[in-house]
């Protein structure tokens, strides 16, 4: 082991960090958009549509996302072919964002159907005859109650995406572990252990970080308000019988 | 650009090494259910200093993506091995390794934690009420635990491990990297072997989605009949 050897190529591993990040936040972002849009079209049930989402929801959920990034890497130019348009040179980086978006679109959709469904038929029932628009409907009613139950799947998600991410580098993007071959190449392939040891480290952290993050905001969900304010409530409740009982006794001495 | 008589061809030299890869992944999930079962254990009687090792290690593999595990196992194992040979003083030459249990080793322990979760849920989801009745019955806690407990804790836990085995199926198309052929790998070799890679990834998808609608429907099926059984 040779932690000045790591502290070493730490700067040179970190500085593909963007490239991984923009991978990240673009699939992350486009993914729930595409995601909300297929929930949507499959809890409104058309006929001729669902089964095509069904069929496409089970080839996502059954295939690695290594052979999902390899069809699309190798697919896309020949479908383009097929479409007369010429796009031979498709990027890496592209396919790969392209790859991570309809694998999650897929995916958060099975975490953010259920969720709907779990809330109640008498809400909606309740929200129609108060007279809500849909809109105001879907604001103040669905979503509070939709995110305490789909967020945790959501965090889940994002960890699951920072792993699809590193696998990148098999189509040539130079991201961490492209960059760590590079090193290793240059570098004879001695200290391989400390190479993927840093990565993993680099890895761990980015996401215990976004644990936090997720976190902090599973915070602002009503349920966690309600929590808080029964905690609270009881303390104070606490509290005050503490205050009276010692008043009790004060007043027996 | 696309031929359906290489995509053909192509789903028949794959389909060679399904077997391969259900058994490997199978041995994986059976050793990782083991060591969860371990790790369950650890955690329920909360041991000193082997619970908060688990705690650290379980964050790890969380946060660790599986291909960086899979080559840090690949290059720390030998010189793992070679160390502790080396204080029991067996001959052992690290070099001869074989990939495959680098493999097995690494997505074991990899989801060992994973499953441990699913044991301790599927153990903690059996209610206090159906002990205590096993007791005043007067089942000796043996008979307790193989009578009561397992088989309702074998329902609970079933969907999840069969989710779990097709977790391992499909990561086990990361062993190709480190040169142990599955169906990923195949499709490689067939692909590198015609010049048509696309046909030959199609075709493992193909074949991936048929283990995946195979394993939802014995999930289904038998779920529902473990469920009738005991109730």
């Amino acid at each position: 082991m040779d932690i000045g050897y790591m502290i070493e190529i730490f700067p040179k591993l970190i500085s593909t960090l963007p490239i991984t990040l923009s991978i990240i936040l673009t699939s992350a972002i486009l993914g729930l958009i595409l995601s909300i849009v297929i929930t949507a079209l499959r809890i409104k049930k058309i006929k001729f549509l669902s089964p095509i989402l069904e069929a496409y929801i089970s080839f996502m959920r059954s295939i690695p996302i290594l052979l999902l990034l390899f069809i699309v890497y190798y697919g896309l130019p020949v479908f383009f072919s097929l479409l007369n348009l010429d796009i031979n040179d498709l990027s890496a980086i592209v396919s790969a964002m392209i790859t991570l978006i309809i694998f999650n679109g897929a995916y958060l959709s099975e975490i953010l159907r259920p969720a709907y469904l779990a809330i109640e038929k008498g809400q909606h029932e309740a929200a129609n005859s108060l007279g809500y628009t849909p809109f105001a409907k879907f604001r103040k009613i669905v979503i509070p109650q939709m995110a305490p139950i789909a967020l945790p799947g959501l965090g889940n998600a994002i960890i699951y995406l920072i792993h699809d991410t590193s696998l990148v580098f098999t189509i040539g993007v130079v991201d961490i572990l492209g960059k760590a071959n590079l090193i290793l190449a240059s570098s004879y392939g001695e200290n391989k252990v400390e190479v993927y040891l840093t990565i993993a480290i680099i890895y761990w952290v980015l996401c215990l970080l976004s644990d936090r993050f997720i976190k902090l905001y599973e915070n602002h969900t009503y349920l966690r308000k309600i929590e808080k304010r029964r905690s609270f409530s009881s303390k104070n409740l606490l509290k005050k019988q503490k205050i009276e009982k010692g008043n009790i006794q004060s007043s027996s001495d | 650009m696309f031929d359906f008589k290489v995509l053909l061809e192509s789903i028949i030299d794959i389909a060679t090494v399904v077997p391969k890869t259900l058994a490997l992944a199978i041995f994986i999930l059976l050793l990782s259910l083991l060591m969860g079962a371990i790790i369950a254990l650890i955690q329920q009687f909360k041991v000193p200093l082997f619970s908060q090792i688990i705690k650290v290690l379980q964050s790890f593999l969380r946060g660790t993506p599986n291909v960086v595990l899979l080559f840090l196992m690949y290059y720390a194992l030998p010189e793992i091995l070679t160390f502790f040979t080396g204080i029991l003083g067996i001959e052992f030459d690290a070099n001869s390794l074989n990939p495959v249990i680098t493999a097995i080793l690494t997505f074991s322990i990899s989801y060992s934690v994973f499953q441990s979760e699913i044991i301790r849920g599927s153990f903690l989801s059996i209610e206090k009420g159906q002990i205590e009745a096993a007791q005043s019955l007067g089942f000796s806690s043996w008979q307790t635990f193989r009578r009561v407990i397992v088989p309702q804790a074998l329902v609970e836990a079933f969907p999840d491990i069969i989710n779990s085995l097709m977790v391992i199926i499909k990561a086990l198309s990361l062993a190709y990297l480190i040169t142990v052929v599955d169906i990923l790998g195949q499709a490689k070799m067939v692909g590198a072997l015609s010049y048509r890679y696309l046909e030959a990834f199609i075709g493992a998808a193909l074949i991936y989605w048929l283990i995946g609608i195979l394993l939802t429907f014995i999930s289904n099926r038998f779920e529902l009949k473990l469920r009738r059984g005991f109730h």
